[in-house]
């Protein structure tokens, strides 16, 4: 395997709630390969975005609750000052989920694109034929946005501007934060077959945070499921969506809703109430969830480790080939 | 979409999103814009008499020509000419205090609004400390000890707004900088300062524009309260509140006499007031369409 562009070790990262703290990442680590996707996938709060913004240094400047190591292309994230994390900007991108709200709705589409070109502080004239290349590989050419602002375009639009924004730049990665979420199904297929052309032509590594599944198994070489600040399963992507090990990641492959009227979701078990972020369980967090925990699993946290499938799952009991359980109703 | 088909200038205006105004807001807008023409214009305009020279009888009452419209002062001077020339007064001295007002808070308050933690704790304690500071009595013990002075009183005015002026933008700052685009511009590599100025303040000018108004409503209140009391614009030069002053001796015998400086003064809180409402719809309807 070539050297990973990006390197995440036991990354945690916590948030002052008043006089308490909440944990929002917890000793999370992957690698993330030149040119290749890594999806992030799990529920609201579990810590998607917050990854997304710590591997681009976008938390709040002088945050003192990152723990753990970031390394892009050999050199620590935390140690990136001034030139340097200038640089790295131009090199690691980000594409909103609501691409309207990312735009200064002071400026014109032709400056919203040029504005990383600007700042990184390339000639005028590079810069004009580096915007008319990025609209062009969106679909948009400097005549259709000339003098126009971000309300004037549609959602799917603005999205391909947003990439078009982040591409100008020709980064090595880009993390996008549920790119496809706030968009109609047919332009989510369009900005989605964008991305992917645009991964292939740059060997663009991806991170690629999203709930929805049916995106994520579309686009995304591997896999991390996220459950509360945890990543519980990661793998290549076609392992984990043809035998999830972890009973999180059936559930949700289970709530996939699919075009099948005969199927009948019966759930396992009554549904459990979640349990609090901020009280500390020293066990595993799903338990509460879980149709298959037992007094294991209260006390003793289970590490991420292989599973018949392949790939690693964080459970004391993973569902394997041999699990008593229905098989999973994804096809 | 229609700017589509519109081009250059006519494609600006149909950019600039006003809503429609009401007749009072029309009225208002006009008001001001008629207010500060005749202060500018003052001196040309043709037939306005001198207003620190007797035109006419003491104390005549109101009558249809110009200098007479609103009579003439115990010392015949024409009282129209004292409103206009009181206006330029007062105008000059509300838009140097807001001026100054501003400027300070700004400045203050994007400090705050950006950095958080202690400079917000100091800015806070400074703008609550001069929100319960009453104006006129400062400026009242303030002459008291550098004698009658527009300049004193302009630049304590001015200070006394910066508080207000503070609050507000670092609201402001507060809000804009948890929007997705600031993060994206920290993303695409901008720094601290251009962020305040080239992503932040931009967006806080209609919200600026729509608080302005009615503070300076509030200056004219205090400046002509002043003035009333004898404590602001030296009193040979024309000034509402003086006027005002001058009058209540006459009122039993020349009630008419108060009506001129009395009309300037409620027309034009009401004018601010009103417009400031206008704009604060107008960053409504904005914020809808963004």
């Amino acid at each position: 395997m070539t050297a990973p562009l990006l390197e995440i070790r036991n990354l945690s990262v916590r948030f002052p709630r008043g006089r308490d703290s909440f944990l929002a990442v917890d000793d999370v680590s992957f690698d993330l390969a030149p040119s290749e996707t890594l999806g992030l996938v799990g529920e609201s709060g579990s810590g998607k975005t917050t990854i997304g913004r710590a591997v681009l240094r976008l938390l709040a400047p002088g945050h003192r609750g990152i723990v753990g190591g970031m390394r892009f292309r050999d050199a620590a994230l935390s140690d990136l000052r001034g030139g340097a994390l200038k640089r790295f900007r131009a090199e690691a991108q980000m594409v909103f989920q609501d691409p309207v709200s990312s735009f200064n709705p002071r400026r014109t589409i032709e400056r919203i694109v040029a504005e990383g070109l600007e700042i990184q502080g390339l000639p005028a004239a590079e810069t004009r034929d580096r915007v008319d290349a990025a609209l062009a590989e969106v679909g948009l050419s400097r005549a259709m946005v000339k003098g126009r602002r971000p309300h004037q375009f549609s959602g799917g639009q603005c999205q391909r501007i947003a990439i078009a924004r982040a591409l100008a730049l020709r980064p090595s990665m880009l993390v996008c934060d549920e790119p496809v979420a706030s968009l109609d199904v047919s332009v989510q297929a369009r900005v989605l077959n964008l991305l992917r052309r645009m991964r292939q032509a740059r060997s663009l590594g991806m991170i690629f945070i999203s709930h929805d599944l049916a995106v994520v198994r579309s686009i995304c070489d591997r896999v991390a499921v996220m459950y509360m600040g945890r990543i519980v399963e990661i793998g290549p992507s076609a392992a984990i969506f043809a035998a999830p090990a972890h009973p999180y990641t059936r559930t949700l492959l289970d709530a996939v809703p699919v075009p099948d009227a005969s199927r009948k979701l019966v759930p396992d078990r009554a549904r459990a109430a979640r349990a609090s972020r901020l009280e500390d369980g020293g066990g595993c967090a799903f338990r509460g969830r879980c149709a298959r925990a037992t007094g294991l699993c209260t006390t003793q946290r289970p590490p991420l480790a292989p599973v018949p499938g392949g790939h690693m799952a964080a459970c004391h009991h993973p569902l394997g080939a041999a699990a008593s359980a229905p098989a999973p109703a994804s096809a | 979409m229609t700017a589509e088909t519109l081009s250059g200038w006519r494609a600006g205006i149909a950019r600039m999103r006003f809503p429609r105004s009401s007749f009072l807001e029309a009225f208002s807008i006009g008001f001001l814009i008629l207010l500060v023409a005749l202060a500018v214009l003052a001196d040309w305009i043709p037939g306005l008499v001198n207003p620190n020279f007797p035109y006419g009888d003491f104390s005549a009452p109101p009558d249809l020509t110009l200098n007479g419209l609103f009579g003439t002062d115990a010392l015949g001077r024409s009282i129209l000419s004292r409103v206009i020339y009181g206006a330029r007064q007062t105008l000059v001295i509300v838009i140097l205090a807001t001026a100054i007002s501003m400027t300070g808070g700004l400045i203050l308050g994007m400090i705050a609004g950006y950095c958080r933690g202690m400079a917000e704790r100091t800015v806070d304690l400074l703008a609550n400390t001069m929100a319960v500071l009453p104006p006129v009595l400062i400026i009242l013990a303030l002459v008291s000890v550098t004698g009658t002075s527009v300049v004193t009183m302009t630049l304590t005015l001015g200070i006394l707004d910066i508080g207000t002026y503070a609050r507000l933008t670092k609201g402001g700052v507060i809000s804009q900088n948890q929007r997705d685009y600031v993060l994206a511009a920290r993303a695409l590599g901008a720094g601290h300062g251009r962020i305040l100025f080239r992503e932040i303040l931009p967006n806080l000018v209609p919200t600026m524009t729509a608080v302005v108004p009615p503070l300076m409503a509030g200056l004219i209140i205090t400046e002509g309260s002043l003035s009333f009391l004898g404590f602001g614009i030296p009193a040979p030069a024309p000034s509402w509140g003086g006027m005002i002053a001058a009058s209540t001796d006459l009122i039993s015998r020349f009630p008419l006499l108060i009506f001129g400086p009395i009309l300037a003064i409620v027309l034009t809180v009401y004018a601010l007031n009103t417009t400031g409402d206008f704009l604060a719809r107008r960053i409504d309807i904005r914020e809808r369409q963004i």
